[in-house]
C-alpha cells in the first residue's frame, strides 16, 4: 500500500510542466523588424545578451546607413567631389574589400555601388510611392558603370576613381551584421539561438530537441509558402519583389536593380538561399540571392554556381517554382496544390 | 397535540447520528482552504461508504443526499453553483455506488467503492462546470488534476472507511 | 500506525481498480497537459469573449466583473490574475499560466484567462 502512494507522489512531480527557457526580443533596427531569440539561457542573461546585440545592430545602422548622414554618405559625398582621400574605418574597409570580392564573384550582379540608381528609383526613403523615373537620367547612370572596384582603400583612406560611385549596402549590411551577431553570441557562450534581421536568419544550435524551424514567405500572401530546418550555423536569405517595391500602370518596380539595365528586375517573385556553416554566412546569405534573383532564366545555375550556392529556391510565379536538387529535400510545402508546381532545376 | 406515532429505532438514531457526523465533516472541511477550488479530501464520504456497507445502499443515499442539502443550508451555499457542485457530484457518485454493490465482495473492498465513486464525483462536477459555469473548452486542463486528487482522496478515504469497519466488526 | 497499516489488506479487485486508475490519470496528464507555451491570451467575462491579447508584452489589465475590478498581469509570455475582489483569491492562487490550453478562473467575478497556443509551424519566417 504504501509503494501505491509512492508511486502516485513521484508520478506527481514528473508530470509537473516547465516553463519552456526561450527568451524573446524584437526591435525595429536597420529599417526592418528584428527578432531575437534564445533558448536554453537564464532571463538576464538571454536579456543582456539581446540587449547588446540591438545596440550593436543600431550601431551599425547608423554608420552604415545608405541615406541618412552616416559614414557611407561621407564617404560617397567624397567620391562625387573628386579623389582626395578619405579616411575610413577598418571594419568599413574590410566590409569594402569583401563585398568587392563578391561582386567579382557575381559577375558584377551583387554591385553595391549603384546606390545612384537605387536613389533615382525612390528607393532611398523608407516608404516609396510610385515614380515616372527619367530614362535619360538611368541611361547616364547605368553607362557611368559605377563598380565597387573603383574604389582603392590605401593606409586607412578611400577615394573612387569614378565620381559615380555611390556606396548602398542594403544587401549586405543586414547579413553582415548576422556574422556579427553570431560571433557575438558564441564569445558570450550562448549555444542555442536564432537571429532574424528583416527577413534574413541565422541559427546557432537548436530550439530544444529539434533544429530551428524556418518559414519561408509567400510572394503574394501571408503565410509561408513551406518551412525547412535550420542546423546550426546556417543562414537563409531571400531577394523578393514583395516588401520594398511600388506599382506603376499595372507594373511592379522592385527595390531590386539590375545594374546591367538600371531597372528593377522584372517577372520574378522571390529567390532563397541557404548557406552552410562558414564564416560570412550571413553575409552570404544577403548577398548571394540576389545575382540569381537577377539572371536571366537559363542563366540562374550559373549564378547560383558562381556564388557556391547549392540549395536555392525560384519563385518565378505561384505556379511557377524551380528548386535545386538538395534544397528540394530540404523543404516541406505548406500546400499541396504549390508542390505540385515545383520542379527540380538539375545542376 | 397528537403524540407522534412514527416510531424510531435504535437503527434510526444510529442513522440519525451517522447523518450529523457526516453533516459536521462536511463542514469541518469547508472551513478549510484548498489549494485548487474543487480539490477536497472529501471525509464525510467516508460516513456514505460505512453506512453503505452497514446498511444498505438506500440508507446511504438517504444520509448522503441529507448531509449535501443540510450542509449546504449551514454554510450558506443553498441553490448556490457549489451547491449544485455538490449535489452533482453526489448524485453521479451514489449511482456509482449502486452499480458497484453488486461487485462480488471476495475481490472487491469498501477501496474499491471508495475509488470509483470518487472518480464519479468529479466526474458530476466536471460535467456541470463544463456544461453550464464554464461552457469552453478550457475545462480539459483541470481534468488530469482533478482525476489525480480523485484517485488520492479515494484510496485514502476507503484506506479510513475499511479500518472503520475492521474496528466495528 | 504500522499495526494499523499491517491490518489493511486489499483485495485483488481491489489492486485492478487502483491500477487502472493510476494508467487512466497518466494518460489523461499525458493527452491533456500540453507542453506547448502560449502564445495569445483570451478573456472572457460571464461567457463573453471581451478580449484576445497576446503574451508577448507587459501590461496591466483592469476587468470590472460583477464583483469588482480585478487586475490581469501579462508578462513576456506568462499571464497571471493579480488582484481580485473575490473572497477566495483561488484564481489569484492558481499562479502565472504560460502553457497552451491552461485556464484561470475566477468563478464569483465571472473572469476567465484562457491561453492559446501559437501552433505555429515555424521558429522565424524568413521573407
Amino acid at each position: 500500500m504504501r509503494f501505491f502512494f509512492i508511486l502516485v507522489f513521484s508520478f506527481l512531480f514528473t508530470s509537473c510542466v516547465q516553463k519552456e527557457p526561450i527568451h524573446n526580443t524584437q526591435s525595429y533596427v536597420f529599417g526592418t523588424l528584428v527578432d531575437i531569440t534564445i533558448y536554453g539561457e537564464a532571463e538576464e542573461k538571454s536579456q543582456a545578451v539581446s540587449n547588446e546585440i540591438i545596440r550593436m545592430f543600431q550601431d551599425l545602422h547608423n554608420r552604415l546607413h545608405a541615406w541618412q548622414p552616416s559614414e557611407i554618405t561621407t564617404l560617397n559625398q567624397a567620391f562625387a567631389r573628386g579623389k582626395t582621400p578619405v579616411a575610413i574605418q577598418p571594419d568599413v574597409a574590410t566590409m569594402i574589400a569583401d563585398a568587392t570580392a563578391l561582386f567579382r564573384q557575381s559577375k558584377g550582379a551583387f554591385n553595391p555601388a549603384i546606390g545612384g540608381l537605387i536613389s533615382e528609383w525612390g528607393f532611398h526613403k523608407d516608404e516609396f510611392k510610385p515614380i515616372q523615373v527619367d530614362d535619360h537620367k538611368i541611361q547616364n547612370l547605368v553607362q557611368a558603370n559605377p563598380q565597387i572596384t573603383d574604389i582603392v582603400i590605401e593606409n586607412g583612406k578611400a577615394f573612387s576613381n569614378n565620381p559615380a560611385v555611390a556606396l548602398d549596402f542594403g544587401g549586405y549590411a543586414k547579413g553582415y551584421a548576422l556574422d556579427k551577431a553570431l560571433a557575438y553570441l558564441r564569445e558570450q557562450g550562448v549555444k542555442n539561438a536564432l537571429i532574424n534581421i528583416g527577413g534574413n536568419i541565422i541559427a546557432l544550435g537548436q530550439h530544444g530537441d529539434n533544429p530551428w524551424r524556418i518559414g519561408i514567405q509567400h510572394p503574394r500572401k501571408p503565410n509561408a509558402i513551406a518551412t525547412l530546418d535550420l542546423p546550426s550555423g546556417w543562414a537563409i536569405g531571400t531577394s523578393g519583389d514583395y516588401q520594398r517595391y511600388f506599382e506603376l500602370d499595372g507594373k511592379r518596380y522592385c527595390h531590386i536593380i539590375d545594374p546591367a539595365t538600371g531597372y528593377p528586375v522584372q517577372n520574378i517573385e522571390a529567390v532563397t538561399v541557404l548557406i552552410p556553416p562558414q564564416n560570412n554566412a550571413g553575409t552570404l546569405s544577403d548577398v548571394a540571392s540576389k545575382p540569381i534573383f537577377i539572371a536571366k532564366p537559363n542563366g540562374r545555375n550559373e549564378a547560383a554556381k558562381a556564388m557556391n550556392v547549392e540549395n536555392f529556391l525560384v519563385i518565378e510565379s505561384e505556379i511557377n517554382i524551380q528548386v535545386s536538387p538538395s534544397m528540394a529535400k530540404r523543404l516541406t510545402w505548406s500546400d499541396k496544390d504549390t508542390a505540385k508546381h515545383v520542379a527540380i532545376i538539375q545542376p | 397535540m397528537t403524540r407522534s406515532t412514527i416510531k424510531t429505532t435504535t437503527q434510526d438514531h444510529h442513522i440519525a447520528k451517522l447523518t450529523a457526523l457526516a453533516i459536521s465533516l462536511h463542514v469541518l472541511e469547508a472551513v478549510f482552504p484548498s489549494p485548487l477550488p474543487g480539490v477536497k479530501p472529501g471525509i464525510a464520504n467516508i460516513v456514505t461508504l460505512y453506512v453503505l456497507t452497514q446498511y444498505g445502499f438506500a440508507t446511504a443515499a438517504w444520509v448522503s443526499m441529507l448531509r449535501v442539502f443540510a450542509s449546504s443550508l449551514l454554510l450558506g451555499h443553498f441553490l448556490s453553483p457549489t451547491f449544485v457542485l455538490s449535489l452533482s457530484g453526489s448524485i453521479l457518485s451514489l449511482t456509482a455506488l449502486f452499480l458497484a454493490q453488486f461487485l462480488p465482495k471476495k475481490y472487491f473492498s469498501v477501496i474499491t467503492l471508495s475509488v470509483l465513486a470518487a472518480f464519479a464525483h468529479i466526474a458530476g462536477q466536471l460535467l456541470v462546470v463544463r456544461l453550464w459555469l464554464i461552457p469552453q473548452t478550457g475545462v480539459a486542463y483541470l481534468i488530469p488534476i482533478f482525476a489525480l486528487a480523485a484517485l488520492f482522496f479515494g484510496v485514502i478515504n476507503g484506506l479510513v472507511t475499511y479500518k472503520l469497519i475492521r474496528i466495528n466488526q | 500506525m504500522n499495526a494499523i497499516k499491517s491490518q489493511i489488506k486489499p483485495l485483488l479487485g481491489d489492486w485492478l481498480v487502483l491500477i487502472a486508475s493510476l494508467i487512466i490519470v497518466i494518460f489523461l496528464f499525458q493527452s491533456l497537459w500540453v507542453r506547448e507555451p502560449a502564445s495569445k491570451l483570451k478573456i472572457r467575462l460571464a461567457d463573453k469573449v471581451i478580449g484576445t491579447y497576446d503574451l508577448n508584452q507587459t501590461r496591466e489589465l483592469h476587468i470590472h466583473g460583477p464583483k469588482g475590478e480585478a487586475i490581469i498581469s501579462i508578462q513576456q509570455g506568462k499571464v497571471r490574475f493579480k488582484q481580485s475582489p473575490c473572497a477566495n483569491q483561488y484564481c489569484v492562487h492558481q499562479g502565472w499560466l504560460s502553457r497552451a490550453g491552461q485556464v484561470a478562473i475566477c468563478l464569483p467575478n465571472q473572469i476567465s484567462l484562457q491561453l492559446m497556443g501559437a501552433k505555429s509551424p515555424y521558429d522565424s519566417l524568413n521573407y
